[in-house]
C-alpha cells in the first residue's frame, strides 16, 4: 500500500509566513541516511519539540539547523534568511545542553556575560543585562558562585540565561533537561514553558522523552528513521497518531491484527468491531487495530453501546493511580491490555478471574495497514 | 554513497567562518614543521642506508656489509640479549613494586612511590658511573661479583635495569590501580583462594599495562646508548655501534644502517603498543567500584621487605654517585671537597655545559609546550579537514616509534646537507630545542590530548553560538581548565631534555655542548668523578624542579582554581 500518512502531514505543516523553513533537508553518512528529504515550517514564537528514539534523525535535524553539521542537501531559511550554509557564528541561535556545558572556571555571572564582553559593550550595560537575565530565570542570589556549587536544576538555568543572553531569535534545547532527577525535570520544564511564553522566543526541543514533549510544546514534530512522522499539537499526536509507529511511541497502545468485514467492520481474533467511520481500505484487507489501554470503559457507556465485549478480567496489575490488567474477550483469542481507575475497580467490585463488560468505543480505535514487517 | 549525490556530484559546502581559516591555517603550519623536524630527518636516514658514500643508490650493499662484517652483525645478537634480559628484571622488580604499591596496606608507600621515580631524574649514564664505583677495578663490592667483570654485559643489564624501573613502575602501578573491586568479592564469594585470585583476577586484569611496560622497557634499553657506553667495555652493542660508526668513523652509511635497524623493534612495540590501548579503554566499566587493599600482616610485611630492598638499591646507586663526587680521590682519599665540580678545568664543556642544558631544556619546555598543547587543541577542535588532520595526527605520534639516536642521526643527514635552506640551524641551540621537542612529542601530545577530550566537546558550540572566537575561548576557558596537564607536560620536557643523550649527542656543536653529553665525554676521558659530579648537577637540577612542580600544582594551583572545589 503506497499511501503513507506521515507524507500528508509534512505537506500540511507549510505555512503562509513560517520564521523557520525547512525544505528537502536529507543527510547522509556514508551509506546511512540520518535525515529523509525533511520538510518543516515553523512558526515565530512556537514551541517545537522533535521527538523519536535515538537514532530518528532530531539530533542531526537540530545541528544542521545550528550549522553544527551541514545536511547533504536541501535549504533551511530562517527569517526569511537562506542560512543552509552558513557558518555557526553566522547564525543567530541560542544553545541549551543536556550537559550544561557552564564554562567551570568561570562564575554564574562571568558565564552568563560571555557573549556580552565578547562583544565589547560597556561594563555598566552588560552588568545590568546580566542581572536582569538571572532575575529571569530566579538565580539573582548566585552571581559570584561557580558553577560546581549549583545544583543540576540550577546550572540548566544558568545554561538558559546564557543562551538567551544576546536576545537571539531562535533558541536550541537539546535533552535539557535528561540529565536531571524527576522532580527537578518536572518543575524545570514548567519554568523553561513559561520563560519561553513570556520572551515569545521560537524555540526547538530535542527530547526522546514524551512526557516532555507533550507537557511542553505547541506542536510535536515525531521522527523515525530520517523521516518525520507526524506534526501535530500534543492533544492531536496523543488522540490521533498518523501512524502505527507514533501511536507506539507515544503513549501505551494495544495493537491487534484483524481483517476487514467491510468499510466499516473488522473481525479481530474472533470478535467484531465497528469503526466510528468507514476506514478507506475496503474489505478483506489485513490492518491493524490500536486502542489505547485508558480508552477502554467498564461503565457508562455511550455511542449506542457499540464494540461492547464480555471479558474475563487476568491478573490485576496495581500501578498505584490506577490497575492494569489484561481481559480475554470470552469466545475469542482476543487479549488486550486495559486501564481501570480505582473507582471502577471499587465500585465494580473487579477482581482477577470474574467477568466483565468492556467496550471499545469505535471513536478511539484508530487503523492502519498491517505493516509490512509484522506480516 | 547513493546515485543521487554520485550522480549530481553536488554536496553541500559549509561556508568557512574566520575562525576555521585561522584554525586550518594553524593546521597547516603545524603540519610543515613536523613534515620538517620528523618526516623528512627520518627520511633522510632511510635514503643515506640505501646510498653509498657519493649519495648513489647502491640497493641493500650497505645492509650486506654490515651482515659481512661479524663484528657489526654480532652487536644484534648481543643487543637482543640485554634486552630481553633486563626486561625481564626490569618488568619483574617493577611489577612486585606496584603490586605493594597498589595491592598492600604496608608503610611508607608514599615514599616508596617518590624513591622508585629517582632513576627518572638522573640520566642513564648516572647508574652506569655508579656501578664503575661499586664493582669497577676499583669498586666497593668488587668481591661480589666473583672474579666476574662488571665491564660488559653484567654491568649494562643491571645499568638498564635500574634506569628503566620507574618507566616499567609507573605503568604497572596505573594497570593496578584501576581494578573492579566487585570482581575481588565474586571470587571471594565463590571461596577462590589468594594465589587463584591472583592468577584468575590481579593478572588478567594488569595484562595490558604488563605487556605495555614490556614493550617500553625493551625499546628504551635496545636503543639506550649511555649505559653499555660507559660500562659495556668491548661488549658491542647496535646503539653504541651507531655512535662509533658515525663519530668515531664517520661511516654515515652504515650509521644509517644501524639506525634502521634499531627502528624496527621501536616500530613493531608502536604498532603492538597501539593495538592494545584500542582494547583496553573497555576494560573498565564506568560502574566498576574501585578496589582497596585490605590489611594482611604477612602479605603486607613481604612487600615492605621487597620494596625496601628495591629502594634500597636505587639510594646506593644514586648515594655512590654523590660521595664519588665529593671525594677528593675515589677510593684514597675521601676528604670532602668540591674539587670534582670545578668543570671549567675539565674536558666536556666545562660550566657552560650545564648553563646551555638550562637554557635549552627551558626552552624545550615552554616552546615545546605552547607548540604541543595548541598543536593537540586544533587538532582536536577543527571541524572538517579530516586528510591534514589525520595526517597530522599521525606524525605526532611518529616519534614514538622513533629511537633519539635514530631521530638524531637523521637530523645529521636532513640539516647538515648544504642544500637545505634550513642548514644554518645546525650547530645552534635551536636544532638542540627542535630536536628535543620532536623526540618527545607524542608523549606530550597524548597527554595534551587527553585532557582536551576530558573538556566538555560543547563549550567550542556554545561559544560559537555566542559569536565568541575559538581563541577567546581557548585562553579564557580550555587553557585553565587544562592547566594540570599543561604543567605536566612543561616538567616532562623540562626533565627530559636535561636528562636526555641519545639525539643531542649527534647535534651539538663546542659552543652548545650540554651537561648530559659532558657527562659522557668526561667519562670517556677517564675523569669519571666529575662526570657523577655532572651527572649529579643534572639530577639535583631536575629534582628541584620536580619539587617546585609540586609545590606549583598543591598550593597555587589549588588556590588559583578554587573553582574545582563542590
Amino acid at each position: 500500500m503506497n499511501h503513507h500518512p506521515a507524507r500528508v502531514d509534512a505537506d500540511k505543516t507549510v505555512a503562509a509566513d513560517p520564521y523557520l523553513s525547512i525544505r528537502d533537508v536529507t543527510k547522509r553518512f556514508d551509506n546511512f541516511t540520518a535525515l529523509n528529504k525533511v520538510n518543516l515550517d515553523i512558526n515565530k514564537g512556537e514551541f517545537i519539540s522533535f521527538l523519536g528514539p535515538s537514532g530518528c534523525g532530531k539530533t542531526t535535524l537540530l545541528r544542521c539547523i545550528s550549522g553544527l553539521d551541514i545536511q547533504t542537501a536541501g535549504t533551511i531559511h530562517q527569517g526569511g534568511k537562506d542560512i543552509s550554509l552558513l557558518p555557526v557564528t553566522s547564525r543567530d541561535f541560542g544553545i541549551v545542553f543536556q550537559s550544561y556545558a557552564l564554562f567551570p572556571n568561570l562564575s554564574i555571572g562571568s558565564n552568563v556575560a560571555y557573549g556580552l564582553t565578547s562583544e565589547g559593550r560597556p561594563r555598566a550595560e552588560i552588568q545590568a543585562r546580566v542581572k536582569e537575565l538571572l532575575a529571569l530565570v530566579g538565580l539573582s542570589d548566585q552571581i559570584d558562585k561557580y558553577p560546581a556549587q549549583l545544583s543540576g536544576g540550577q546550572q540548566q538555568r544558568v545554561a538558559l540565561a546564557r543562551a538567551l543572553a544576546l536576545s537571539p531569535g531562535l533558541l536550541l534545547l537539546d535533552e535539557p533537561l535528561s540529565a536531571l532527577d524527576a522532580r527537578v525535570r518536572a518543575r524545570l520544564r514548567g519554568e523553561i514553558r513559561d520563560l519561553q511564553k513570556r520572551l515569545g522566543i521560537t524555540t526547538i526541543m530535542v527530547t526522546h522523552d514524551q512526557e516532555e514533549a507533550l507537557t511542553m510544546s505547541d506542536r510535536i514534530v515525531v521522527m523515525s528513521k530520517g523521516n518525520i512522522e507526524q506534526v501535530g499539537t500534543p492533544g492531536e499526536i496523543y488522540a490521533r497518531p498518523a501512524s502505527p509507529f507514533v501511536a507506539d511511541f507515544v503513549g501505551r497502545m494495544n495493537f491487534v491484527d484483524g481483517t476487514l468485514i467491510d468499510e466499516r467492520h473488522v473481525d479481530v481474533k474472533g470478535a467484531k468491531l465497528a469503526f466510528a467511520q468507514p476506514t478507506g481500505f475496503g474489505s478483506g484487507g489485513r490492518v491493524t487495530v490500536c486502542i489505547r489501554p485508558e480508552d477502554i470503559v467498564v461503565r457508562g457507556f455511550r455511542e449506542k453501546a457499540g464494540n461492547r465485549l464480555t471479558m474475563r478480567v487476568g491478573v490485576m496489575e496495581f500501578v498505584g493511580n490506577h490497575f492494569t490488567t489484561v481481559p480475554h474477550a470470552e469466545g475469542t483469542s482476543l487479549n488486550i491490555t486495559a486501564d481501570l481507575s480505582m473507582n471502577d475497580v471499587r465500585d465494580l467490585d473487579i477482581a482477577a478471574g470474574k467477568t466483565i463488560v468492556a467496550q471499545l468505543p469505535p471513536k478511539r480505535l484508530r487503523v492502519f495497514p498491517l505493516r509490512p514487517d509484522q506480516n | 554513497m547513493t546515485a543521487e549525490t554520485a550522480g549530481s556530484g553536488l554536496v553541500l559546502k559549509q561556508q568557512m567562518s574566520r575562525d576555521d581559516v585561522i584554525m586550518r591555517a594553524g593546521l597547516v603550519v603545524l603540519g610543515i614543521a613536523l613534515t620538517l623536524f620528523v618526516l623528512f630527518p627520518i627520511g633522510a636516514l632511510l635514503k643515506k642506508a640505501f646510498e653509498n658514500k657519493a649519495g648513489e643508490v647502491v640497493g641493500l650493499a650497505n645492509f650486506l656489509l654490515f651482515f659481512a662484517n661479524p663484528s657489526l652483525s654480532a652487536s644484534i645478537g648481543n643487543s637482543v640479549f640485554i634486552a630481553v634480559v633486563s626486561t625481564f628484571f626490569s618488568v619483574l622488580l617493577a611489577f612486585l613494586f606496584a603490586y605493594g604499591l597498589t595491592r598492600t596496606c604496608m608503610p611508607g608507600r608514599a615514599v616508596f612511590r617518590l624513591i622508585a621515580q629517582i632513576p627518572l631524574l638522573a640520566p642513564s649514564l648516572l647508574s652506569a658511573i655508579s656501578l664503575v664505583y661499586l664493582f669497577g677495578n676499583q669498586g666497593l663490592a668488587k668481591s661480589l661479583l666473583m672474579g666476574a667483570s662488571i665491564y660488559g654485559p653484567i654491568g649494562i643489564i643491571i645499568g638498564e635495569v635500574f634506569w628503566t624501573f620507574p618507566h616499567a613502575m609507573i605503568i604497572i602501578v596505573t594497570a593496578l590501580a584501576i581494578a573492579d573491586a566487585r570482581l575481588y568479592e565474586a571470587a571471594n564469594a565463590l571461596r577462590a583462594n589468594s594465589w587463584r585470585v591472583f592468577w584468575t583476577v590481579t593478572l588478567p586484569g594488569a595484562r595490558y599495562g604488563l605487556i605495555s611496560a614490556i614493550l617500553v622497557v625493551f625499546v628504551l634499553v635496545i636503543t639506550d646508548f649511555g649505559v653499555p657506553k660507559v660500562i659495556g667495555g668491548q661488549y658491542n652493542v647496535l646503539a653504541t655501534d651507531i655512535y662509533k660508526q658515525v663519530i668515531g668513523q664517520q661511516n654515515f652509511q652504515m650509521g644509517a644502517v644501524v639506525g634502521l635497524l634499531l627502528l624496527v623493534p621501536a616500530v613493531f612495540a608502536f604498532i603492538i603498543d597501539r593495538i592494545i590501548q584500542r582494547r583496553q579503554t573497555a576494560l573498565l566499566s564506568a560502574r566498576a567500584v574501585p578496589y582497596a587493599p585490605k590489611p594482611s600482616p604477612g602479605v603486607d610485611r613481604l612487600f615492605f621487605i621487597i620494596c625496601l630492598a628495591i629502594s634500597a638499591a636505587i639510594l646506593i646507586m644514586l648515594g655512590v654517585a654523590f660521595f664519588a663526587s665529593l671525594a677528593t680521590l675515589w677510593p684514597y682519599n675521601l676528604t670532602p671537597s668540591f674539587k670534582n665540580y670545578d668543570f671549567d678545568n675539565m674536558d666536556g664543556g666545562g660550566w657552560l655545559s650545564y648553563r646551555n642544558s638550562l637554557t635549552m631544556a627551558a626552552l624545550t619546555a615552554i616552546i615545546g609546550t605552547a607548540v604541543i598543547f595548541s598543536g593537540a587543541y586544533l587538532l582536536e577542535k577543527t571541524r572538517a579537514f579530516t586528510m591534514v588532520r589525520s595526517a597530522i595526527q599521525f606524525l605526532a605520534l611518529l616519534p614514538l616509534a622513533v629511537p633519539g639516536l635514530v631521530l638524531g642521526l637523521g637530523y645529521i643527514f636532513f640539516f647538515n646537507n648544504p642544500a637545505n635552506p634550513l642548514h644554518g640551524i645546525y650547530g645552534t641551540m635551536a636544532i638542540l630545542v627542535l630536536c628535543t621537542i620532536a623526540h618527545f612529542y607524542s608523549v606530550s601530545h597524548l597527554t595534551a590530548s587527553t585532557a582536551l577530550k576530558q573538556i566538555d566537546p560543547e563549550f567550542e558550540t556554545v561559544a560559537a553560538s555566542l559569536r565568541v572566537p575559538f581563541y577567546t575561548t581557548f585562553f579564557r576557558v580550555t587553557l585553565p581548565v587544562s592547566l594540570p596537564a599543561v604543567l605536566d607536560i612543561g616538567m616532562y620536557l623540562f626533565v627530559n631534555a636535561l636528562t636526555t643523550v641519545s639525539a643531542v649527542v649527534f647535534l651539538y656543536a663546542p659552543s652548545t655542548t650540554l651537561a648530559a653529553v659532558a657527562v659522557l665525554n668526561m667519562d670517556d676521558a677517564g675523569d669519571t668523578a666529575p662526570a657523577a659530579a655532572m651527572a649529579m648537577m643534572i639530577f639535583f637540577t631536575a629534582a628541584l624542579v620536580r619539587i617546585l612542580y609540586n609545590v606549583l600544582t598543591q598550593s597555587f594551583l589549588a588556590r588559583a582554581q578554587n573553582w574545582r572545589r563542590k
